[in-house]
């Protein structure tokens, strides 16, 4: 008779599923959570896991495929305990970002052959990506683990930072939450904590991003008032 | 023109409209209405792929960019016309009269066919396909993109029956549309990101929707292709003639391409009453059953010395029928079987030959379960149906409620069914649907359960949860009956005072397409042409004076109907008996029938193609399928469908003709040598206008209730099973829904088959064994599919609708 997927996904994540979905007045809005919170049991997007969301929330599995084919962050092979991005975005690649990115591949590469974008370092240990851009230009060359912060690297240092990564080490990040693995980070992405509420609770913005704002404040400079309900005049019409 | 001077006068703006200006033409429209289309009404062709007027806009493809001012301010980049609805003051400029937008327009083609494999000499679309029409008309001769181009591996199958060709796509999603918003069968999506964009389906789930075949119709390019079509012809080479399709009772209105005598393909046509743009892939796919290879193409007659069929000429098989009958007739009568597939016009040739050439009232087209309730609901209720009165698909979409009972709409009526969905979508109609379990439809309906056993629906309407009495008596509330209500005891007459209590519409929706028709012509044992009935002498004389008959010819007495018939002929009482296109194991006892047709009676047989009933008979008459006559179906709403004869030349007769001629070797005439003469003369008869037969007073049965050694049957047809007017064509029966057997959780427990996958469900006669499904049906009741396996539910259970049955695990691991 028909089975339900309770191979993989046991009651603890049926249980968040529907937290996910009461989060929301139309349960399908859920969706991108739930595949967070799929890749946080699984480490991808199974086959399964679109079944899984697609049964919690009534929608077809092509309807759950489209969205997780769309979205770079829903992984379609099994990733590693930890995933690196590197930052390849014009402003990283050219501060560093390419040189960094070739030697983790070559580094994490096995028989000579280097690792690929999205494919996984023999050991299970580094699923490696090329990233479109971090959001963190004014600290480049960056790189994420886990989508945590490693600013200002260069190849030397992304190569150290790895290479301990493949030790069992979790060195901090830059600014933000300490290092877990991807997993973790997965279900935090889903909306759940488990206790750690404090990791994402600080400040996390680096100094150099608030550099403006502190000049402008040691300086005494401010945006002119804008008077309340008064809209800027029409411009003329263009000939 | 004086369109320039009309320019400065004022323009009457009426209520609920703007004015805007299109291309330096003041023009009124309709707040809301499209740009694109305000442009159309206007004769301006915007180019287009992704719109369609029936599918919610999207602005996907950009290729209808204009220029657009709004209250003197130009709008920064041009604008999509399909998204952007008319405003008070707006000034449109398309690519007549803007350079820009000319340039815009040029651009977004040029762009979409770069990764575009241009290969419209070997494309099925080329020659009647958008986007080519219009890149010879507003594109480049040439493409500046001199790099490689973006392949994928093609076609690859979304199911049996369409293809894609990732290439030829413009992402326009037209089909993704049509599945999710017309269908409700999101199972085709668009997949990937970027240059890898791409429609596609999940790895677990084939694009199988009962109507994926509209979106090969009105896909804009050659990517979705039909797997039976496919490299058959080029459309400049079909000829296309308006045809109705010959399915259900919903009376679509298609399109067959054919050429040198052979049918290529059908499509949907246009027709906003009835099936708007759609068709369900039956009737798009299943016409090859004409041309398999036991089709009749000459009579035959069974031979005196050898007891065998052998082929005659028509001569000879003619008299040999009316001299058997003739025979017959005076042995004890001949009854006459129609079925229930013919036109207006053949079904009253069955008609007048029963009353005039058999002088027998023994007539009764419906060869399926039925009852004297039902006959007298026919009579009273549903003859004289017609769309000015009666239920309409228009009126299913603006109901404010419909309640159906006993009809499973996207199995039986597909066309209803997407009425439905879209009155729920468009209306927010409630839609209630009285039956046993949440089917599909129910889901994509939006709509509501009400479950009952199966038989228990009449006595359920009694007790009606009090939100539906309600909604029913709002104005125009509809009430909806299917086929298998003639298998419950009292539905009818308790749906009639329902109908009557609330004021809501009542319309009957029969699953075969010639039902209405037989209706209308009288080819039942208690009803003339029109409703007459045939115990009033006053309609009698009315047929008798149109016909031409001595006052008195007609016979008085009310015939025999299915049951009686078959009863009498196999214990002796009837000597003959004339059958039209019946498969027996669609009879309510296929055993009964078998042994009345082997019972020694006289058999002239008049079919397409070899059945069990052609192979007992004495004379075999071959017909002309729905291609090769003209024709008039009536639709479940009394729609007059009239359509041409498809394929020309082929000399092969309708059933009508067949019939006259038949009648003239036993000496009477009939005036049905042609479905026009055919038509002619039932037309000459006029409308009924007198004593009605009267309406059933039946009280809801009492079902059977399940114990602890039986459980009761729910069934009907799945819309793609093993009917016979599928064969030939595998890409179709690859999309039929699996067959299942479907029961609760807490039935399965009860009779002990929880843990078994297969399941047999059985009678004294035979069973059926099936894959098990859980849902949600209620206690004690297991769903069949009727005919989508080889063991069916009438021939191997003798069983139908509401009857006991055993639930036991399968004694061997296979499926039957």
């Amino acid at each position: 008779m028909t089975e339900m997927l309770n191979d993989v996904f046991g009651q603890d994540t049926r249980t968040k599923a529907q937290q996910l979905i009461a989060r929301y007045p139309q349960s399908r809005s859920a969706l991108l959570p739930m595949l967070h919170l799929v890749q946080s049991v699984e480490g991808f997007v199974s086959q399964d896991g679109i079944r899984f969301c697609a049964e919690q929330l009534e929608l077809t599995t092509a309807e759950v495929s489209a969205v997780a084919t769309f979205y770079t962050m829903y992984k379609r092979k099994p990733c590693g305990e930890h995933l690196v991005s590197v930052c390849t975005n014009t402003l990283c690649a050219a501060l560093g970002g390419d040189a960094i990115y070739a030697r983790l591949k070559e580094e994490l590469g096995s028989d000579g052959k280097p690792l690929g974008h999205e494919q996984t370092s023999e050991d299970g240990k580094v699923t490696l990506e090329h990233a479109e851009c971090l959001a963190a230009c004014d600290l480049g060359p960056v790189l994420q683990v886990n989508y945590e912060y490693f600013d200002n690297q260069d190849p030397d240092t992304a190569s150290d930072l790895v290479a301990k990564l493949r030790a069992g080490e979790r060195p901090a990040p830059t600014r933000g939450a300490p290092l877990t693995d991807f997993k973790q980070a997965e279900l935090q992405l889903a909306g759940f904590f488990e206790g750690r509420d404090l990791d994402v609770a600080g400040p996390s913005a680096a100094k150099e991003t608030l550099r403006g704002n502190t000049v402008a404040q040691d300086r005494g400079w401010s945006a002119p008032v804008m008077p309340d309900g008064v809209l800027p005049p029409v411009p003329e019409k263009k000939k | 023109m004086t369109l320039a001077a009309d320019k400065n006068t004022d323009i009457v703006v009426p209520d609920g409209h703007v004015k805007l200006t299109i291309d330096g033409a003041e023009v009124v429209a309709p707040k809301g209405e499209l740009l694109i289309r305000t442009a159309e009404r206007l004769g301006t062709v915007i180019p287009r792929f992704c719109d369609h007027p029936l599918l919610e806009p999207a602005g996907a493809c950009r290729q209808c960019l204009v220029e657009v001012e709004m209250g003197g301010r130009p709008m920064p980049k041009p604008q999509a016309s399909c998204t952007l609805t008319v405003a008070d003051g707006m000034v449109v400029k398309t690519q007549l009269t803007s350079p820009v937008a000319d340039k815009a327009q040029a651009g977004v083609m040029e762009l979409l066919l770069i990764n575009h494999p241009l290969d419209c000499p070997i494309c099925d679309k080329g020659g009647e396909c958008p986007l080519q029409n219009q890149a010879l008309k507003h594109g480049r001769t040439d493409s500046r993109f001199t790099e490689t181009k973006r392949t994928f591996p093609k076609p690859i199958a979304v199911s049996s029956q369409v293809l894609l060709d990732r290439e030829r796509c413009v992402l326009c999603q037209r089909c993704t549309r049509f599945s999710e918003q017309i269908a409700g069968d999101p199972f085709i999506e668009l997949l990937e990101r970027g240059s890898q964009q791409q429609i596609g389906t999940a790895q677990d789930q084939p694009f199988q929707s009962y109507f994926s075949g509209n979106t090969i119709q009105i896909c804009p390019v050659g990517a979705l292709t039909s797997a039976a079509y496919r490299f058959r012809s080029r459309p400049f080479d079909l000829v296309s003639t308006p045809s109705v399709c010959e399915h259900c009772a919903g009376g679509c209105a298609t399109r067959t391409d054919w050429r040198r005598g052979k049918i290529t393909r059908r499509l949907a046509a246009e027709d906003p009453q009835v099936n708007e743009e759609w068709i369900c892939d039956k009737g798009r796919f299943a016409f090859t059953y004409t041309t398999e290879p036991d089709r009749l193409l000459r009579p035959r007659v069974r031979d005196a010395k050898t007891g065998e069929l052998r082929d005659a000429s028509w001569t000879e098989a003619l008299r040999v029928a009316a001299e058997g009958l003739t025979k017959a007739k005076e042995a004890g009568g001949v009854g006459v079987l129609p079925g229930g597939r013919l036109t207006v016009e053949d079904a009253y040739a069955y008609s007048k030959f029963a009353r005039v050439a058999l002088g027998t009232n023994d007539i009764d087209y419906r060869n399926r379960p039925s009852s004297a309730e039902e006959l007298a609901f026919l009579g009273s209720t549903v003859s004289g149906t017609n769309p000015e009165h009666g239920v309409t698909y228009g009126d299913i979409e603006k109901a404010p409620a419909v309640l159906l009972i006993a009809l499973e709409p996207e199995e039986e009526a597909p066309g209803v069914f997407l009425r439905l969905r879209k009155g729920n979508r468009k209306h927010g109609n409630r839609v209630f649907h009285m039956g046993q379990w949440t089917t599909p439809a129910v889901v994509k309906t939006n709509g509501t359960l009400i479950p009952c056993l199966p038989g228990e629906e009449a006595d359920m309407l009694g007790r009606l949860p009090s939100e539906v009495d309600e909604l029913l008596r709002r104005p125009d509330a509809v009430i909806l009956l299917g086929e298998r209500a003639a298998e419950i005891t009292g539905l009818f007459s308790t749906a009639r005072e329902l109908a009557a209590q609330t004021g809501a519409k009542l319309a009957w929706i029969p699953r075969r397409a010639g039902e209405l028709a037989a209706i209308e012509a009288g080819a039942l044992p208690t009803m003339l042409p029109g409703g007459r009935p045939v115990t009033d002498s006053v309609a009698r004389a009315e047929v008798e004076l149109a016909w031409g008959l001595e006052t008195g010819t007609l016979p008085t007495a009310e015939g025999r109907d299915l049951a009686g018939i078959l009863g009498a002929v196999a214990n002796g009482r009837l000597a003959g008996l004339v059958i039209g296109s019946v498969d027996v194991h669609d009879l309510p006892n296929p055993e009964l029938a078998e042994r009345a047709l082997d019972s020694g009676v006289f058999v002239v047989s008049l079919d397409l193609r070899e059945s069990s009933v052609t192979r007992r008979a004495d004379v075999v008459l071959p017909v002309a399928a729905i291609s090769e006559k003209a024709g008039t179906y009536i639709n479940w709403e009394g729609r007059r469908r009239p359509f041409p004869v498809v394929i020309t030349g082929t000399n092969r007769l309708p059933d009508c003709r067949v019939l006259d001629t038949l009648a003239v070797e036993m000496d009477a005439d009939l005036f049905t040598q042609t479905p026009a003469a055919a038509m002619a003369d039932l037309g000459r008869l006029g409308h009924h206008t007198g004593n009605r037969i009267p309406a059933p007073s039946v009280d809801a049965g009492r079902p059977n209730r399940p114990g602890q050694r039986h459980a009761v049957l729910a069934t009907w047809h799945q819309l793609i099973d093993h009917g016979s007017m599928q064969d030939g064509e595998p890409h179709l029966a690859g999309t039929a829904r699996p067959a299942v057997a479907r029961l609760s959780v807490d039935t399965a427990k009860a009779f002990g088959v929880a843990d078994a996958a297969l399941i047999t469900v059985g009678t004294d006669r035979g069973s059926v064994t099936l894959l098990a499904e859980f849902a949600d049906l209620p206690e004690g009741v297991v769903w069949l599919p009727s005919n989508s396996t080889p063991a069916t539910v009438r021939t191997s259970l003798g069983a139908g609708h509401g009857a006991l049955v055993t639930v036991t695990t399968a004694a061997n691991g296979a499926a039957s």
